[in-house]
């Protein structure tokens, strides 16, 4: 089995009930009412192209649409916007997503980056469109936060396939 | 090695569905036929209601610890803030006592004497408290989200205040919550009336929580300080409501405008408790329907073929 070199060892496949319940959780995260900030990195965003990039099987562009759609309506924005900047997040996602692999996770975090600012270009595109209104300079700061989460998120959401596949006293994890 | 450490099914050979290529056309067609339907027609809102009225369960739970961490912080901050507070209310309703007591002979008053000229009596305008689910974290643009809806009797266009002046519309509503679009947004607009010279404009939303007044002339008779209220003539604010403050007026050589800036008089950020109106049209009188046009003549078919 030809295994990518930034992985440092076998996984065990992913639990779906934890992948959707991390999706889930984004979600949540995104609609924390902390207010307006311009620089909020993008919970489900980063989440979705997490999945997207280990499981593109399981949580595809379709997935991704509908979630725009929600994060569309909770926020009142235009019906599409969120929608259309994560089918393109997600379609960007997948077609790097055997490239990716091969790299470390810091690297991984450089090579995702423009992936996160062509999402909030898409955004910011449509707004000015629809009504003409800027937030500011500080949204160019999001894709980057974003991006410097990609290890921490790689870290937290592979942490249930790193377990050891049989456990015994001295591992329990 | 356990069986469940590797994912031992075979990868799908044939059945793999469209590429991502095709998905992605087919759901940005989707998304781009959502937005123009979205901001044209109104044929999405059931969508947009079913899907709010999903996240509504979600959206209330979330508000719960927001409002727990504000009771508590309350709580800790304790008696003496609130001792604070009560003083400042009686210095407050004691400077207001003597003015609430003319109120009512004013009105008797003017009652008797608008019947006496034969005019209409005054609009009395209804009102429903509203609590701030959330404040919708769309960088873009600035709305609230009231857990009041079209089940309690909101409708699209309500003036929503709190106790300092208005705060904003009621712009879409859902069957248990609405959205309410600040002042302060970019669409917004609100027509005003300066009341130290009774000179009428319209106000909008600007960058940055602030609003302007726009399309006043470069000498346009406003000052710093000038207080504008809500002149009531649109049909759906009621007249004499705090709007905002004048705050600069720049009368800009290099334009016919003078650039007007405002500070709203009701703070956006914060605010728990709204007063949701009954927009003032729906108290009028109806419009007589307009006279049915004389039929016209059949227009001659176009481009006949020959």
């Amino acid at each position: 089995m030809i295994m990518p070199r930034g992985a440092d060892q076998l996984l065990l496949p992913v639990n779906p009930l934890f992948l959707w319940f991390s999706l889930f959780l984004a979600l949540v995260l995104n609609m924390l009412p902390v207010g307006r900030v311009a620089a909020m990195p993008d919970f489900l965003a980063l989440v979705l192209v997490f999945w997207n990039v280990h499981q593109p099987r399981r949580v595809g562009i379709g997935a991704a649409f509908v979630f725009g759609l929600l994060m569309d309506v909770h926020q009142g924005a235009v019906l599409g916007q969120h929608a259309e900047a994560y089918t393109l997040l997600s379609f960007l996602a997948i077609t790097m997503h055997r490239r990716l692999l091969w790299f470390g996770v810091a690297e991984q975090a450089l090579q995702i980056l423009p992936v996160f600012i062509v999402a909030h270009a898409v955004s910011l595109v449509v707004r000015l469109l629809s009504s003409g209104s800027f937030p500011g300079w500080t949204m160019l700061l999001a894709p980057v936060f974003e991006a410097l989460l990609w290890p921490v998120i790689s870290w937290l959401l592979l942490a249930p396939q790193r377990r050891a596949p049989d456990r015994d006293a001295n591992r329990p994890l | 090695m356990p069986l469940g450490t590797l994912d031992r099914r075979p990868p799908p050979f044939f059945h793999q569905g469209p590429s991502a290529l095709t998905r992605v056309a087919l759901f940005s067609a989707v998304a781009l036929f959502l937005m123009a339907a979205d901001t044209r027609f109104a044929v999405t809102r059931p969508l947009r209601s079913g899907l709010q009225m999903l996240l509504l369960p979600l959206e209330r739970a979330l508000a719960v610890p927001l409002q727990m961490t504000h009771a508590g912080g309350e709580y800790v901050s304790g008696l003496h803030a609130a001792q604070a507070e009560l003083g400042k209310a009686e210095l407050a309703l004691t400077a207001q006592s003597a003015k609430a007591a003319r109120v009512d002979t004013l009105v008797a008053e003017n009652t008797r004497l608008r019947a006496l000229v034969d005019l209409k009596p005054a609009l009395a305008v209804k009102a429903m408290a509203a609590e701030v689910l959330y404040e919708a974290s769309d960088p873009f643009s600035r709305k609230i989200f009231i857990d009041r809806g079209a089940s309690q009797g909101v409708v699209p266009g309500a003036p929503v205040i709190d106790e300092s002046g208005v705060l904003g519309q009621v712009t879409r509503v859902y069957p248990l919550s609405s959205e309410v679009t600040l002042l302060i947004d970019k669409e917004a607009a609100i027509p005003v009336l300066n009341t130290r010279t009774h000179q009428r404009s319209a106000a909008f939303g600007a960058d940055g929580s602030a609003m302007e007044l726009r399309f006043m002339a470069g000498n346009a008779d406003v000052k710093v300080g000038d207080v504008l209220q809500t002149s009531g003539v649109d049909g759906i604010y009621p007249p004499g409501l705090d709007v905002a403050k004048v705050v600069k007026v720049d009368p800009r050589a290099d334009s016919s405008f003078a650039r007007i800036a405002l500070a709203p008089t009701a703070s956006a950020d914060g605010v728990r408790h709204v007063l949701v109106l009954e927009p003032m049209a729906m108290q009028l009188p109806a419009r007589p329907a307009p006279e049915p046009e004389p039929a016209k003549d059949k227009k001659p078919a176009k481009g006949g073929k020959k």
